[in-house]
């Protein structure tokens, strides 16, 4: 291994490590702070979903709308194939993850022509074209409304996929595509994505194919939200037509933003903290935590454009006494 | 045969007007301002609940909503440009549809907080009810055709908006002035206009016009806290499929999918998705879409 490598290598380790410590110790110290076990799964798996979120919208720059129909495509086929093929995990999580990519590559294809308005309104319109199939056209095979019922208990080649072995299944694979998610960042492509960010138009007349650089970026981030949309059935077995819902988007966009674009630790922070507060202040509050929410939600994107990890490091620098 | 083949036609026709109500706006401010408004939606929604209020209260009635509820969502376009919008122009196109997707979610949950969740009714005023039989005037039907009052005067009522903005966008020193502005801004900038004020207007004129598909929309669509994103999503891609920042695109985009969603009717299968794959098809074959001009927004 060269020394170039090598120092990656060490770069990595900290990051990787201290996050699989964290999620892994989750069941011990989460119930202090009154966590349910369950809640704990459930974040992890946002947490994919946001990872990849986060390397569309604060790399790349583009901001979808529809990032539900991956996450419900593949939660939708996973749920299909335990139905009717094997309660194996393997082949469903297989079969789930690859239509979420073909659903990317050709959702891709038809909104990343022009600019990223454009994006933004068509992501969220076949979004709600593969919610309004799964409600009425594809009614029979999806159940519509009621959404999959009826689904066995997931196995992976005899172990039943429940309460802590869906917990450390989720875990690593959070684990695996967080540090994959490093290297994306800190490699070439991963510079193609943050030029395509900065000026698009100026890397096209490099000689770059900025199309096939948008479509595999896009693709990349549908990878984690298939990820986590075929964990989700895998953790609970029941695929609601909700998953498809502009809602589910709209909720990765907020997740994302209000814990930082533009990092890796922002959009799964945003995950983790809208989770956690969704269930603790839904309690209490009931519907108007979504009120709350989207006040909060605006209020960062006025003031606070790089959310969370922005806040903490404006503080960071008040405290060390402005070193700039 | 014929009648029923004239039925759909003015379906098609009275759905493309009640689009036409709701996406011109969005057209108008995306055309001028270069803003996409996540927050229309929740706009005509916000119009839909005060034409209600307003038609049932004790002060008010229906002649009262329909003057009082296109001015008050006028004003409200107003404070939300010059109190939020205007600070976004040099911000990124991501920041400004972020920042109306969550006033979108705001007015959408504090409505649902004041009325609940469930559809409010919303009946038409009387001189506004029942149906027209519309074989006594037009003697090419057989037999006996009869439509309702309400969605032919919300079809006129579509019409004459249409006719209205344009007229004012041609034929006005301030439709020139926001023309141009359209064009160039910046080179209209250094001529000395001050455009900012009259993007102001535009962008509320925009609004105003969501107020007045709420309150003529309102009662044939549902009156709940989603219906704004419900008409959100056609809107945009009546904006896509006409062309961006064309209003007659927009216009004629309106027509074409209530056409295709009245023709389709008998298969819901297609109806549902019928707006989709025109949409497809126009992104396919003619990405700028039915009347978009070369070059804007390309």
């Amino acid at each position: 291994m060269s020394s170039a490598n090598s120092a990656f290598y060490k770069k990595d380790l900290l990051p990787v490590a201290t996050f699989a410590v964290v999620l892994l110790t989750m069941p011990f110290w989460f119930k202090f702070i009154g966590g349910y076990s369950g809640l704990d799964t459930k974040i992890v798996i946002w947490i994919i979903f946001a990872i990849g979120f986060g390397i569309l919208l604060g790399y790349m720059g583009f901001l979808s709308f529809g990032h539900a129909a991956f996450f419900g495509t593949s939660a939708y086929f996973t749920g299909l194939m335990l139905l009717h093929f094997s309660a194996n995990i393997l082949p469903a999580m297989v079969v789930g993850i690859i239509s979420g990519i073909i659903m990317a590559f050709i959702i891709g294809f038809l909104t990343l022509k022009r600019t990223g308005i454009y994006f933004s309104i068509l992501t969220l319109a076949f979004g709600e074209m593969l919610h309004s199939m799964v409600l009425s056209t594809l009614q029979d095979y999806t159940g519509g409304d009621n959404g999959l019922t009826g689904l066995p208990t997931p196995m992976l080649f005899g172990l039943k996929m429940q309460g802590d072995n869906v917990f450390y299944l989720t875990v690593i694979v959070a684990i695996v595509m967080y540090y994959i998610a490093r290297r994306i960042i800190r490699s070439p492509f991963g510079l193609m994505l943050k030029a395509i960010k900065s000026n698009q138009v100026r890397l096209e007349y490099t000689g770059v194919n900025v199309a096939r650089y948008k479509l595999l970026g896009f693709v990349i981030s549908a990878v984690y939200a298939s990820v986590a949309g075929s964990l989700m059935i895998v953790y609970e077995p029941y695929v609601a037509s909700e998953f498809l819902s502009w809602h589910l988007s709209g909720h990765i966009v907020i997740m994302t933003v209000l814990g930082g674009v533009g990092t890796l630790f922002g959009p799964m922070l945003g995950a983790a903290f809208m989770l956690y507060f969704e269930n603790v202040l839904s309690v209490t509050m009931g519907e108007q935590w979504l009120l709350i929410l989207g006040a909060v939600f605006m209020l960062t994107v006025i003031f606070l454009p790089g959310g969370f990890v922005e806040g903490g490091s404006k503080i960071k620098k008040k405290l060390m006494g402005g070193d700039e | 045969m014929v009648n029923s083949i004239f039925l759909q036609l003015l379906t098609g026709l009275q759905l493309g007007a009640l689009y036409v109500l709701i996406s011109l706006g969005l057209a108008l401010i995306f055309g001028t301002l270069g803003v996409v408004n996540f927050a229309h939606g929740a706009m005509f929604m916000v119009a839909a609940y005060l034409g209600v209020v307003i038609s049932q209260a004790e002060w008010g009635g229906w002649g009262v909503a329909i003057v009082l509820v296109p001015i008050i969502l006028f004003a409200l376009g107003l404070l939300m440009e010059r109190g939020l919008i205007r600070f976004f122009y040099a911000r990124p196109h991501t920041d400004q549809i972020l920042v109306t997707f969550g006033l979108a979610i705001v007015l959408q949950e504090t409505f649902k907080w004041y009325f609940g969740a469930n559809n409010l009714p919303f009946a038409t005023p009387d001189w506004g009810s029942g149906i027209m039989r519309l074989h006594d005037y037009l003697p090419f039907l057989e037999g006996f055709v009869a439509y309702p009052k309400w969605r032919l005067i919300l079809t006129a009522v579509s019409l004459i908006t249409v006719a209205g903005l344009f007229a004012l966008l041609q034929f006005t020193t301030f439709g020139l002035v926001v023309r141009a502005g359209m064009r160039d801004s910046e080179m209209l900038r250094l001529l000395g206009v001050n455009i900012s004020r009259r993007f102001a207007i535009v962008f509320a004129l925009g609004v105003g016009i969501a107020g007045i598909a709420g309150v003529f929309g309102g009662p044939v669509t549902q009156v709940d806290p989603g219906i704004g994103m419900v008409f959100l999503v056609p809107s945009f891609l009546v904006v896509v499929i006409g062309g961006m920042g064309s209003l007659p695109g927009a216009v004629l985009a309106s027509f074409l999918i209530g056409l295709a969603i009245s023709f389709t009717a008998t298969i819901p299968a297609l109806a549902n998705i019928i707006v989709y794959l025109i949409a497809i098809i126009i992104l396919l074959f003619r990405p700028r879409g039915l009347m978009g001009q070369k070059g804007v927004m390309e």
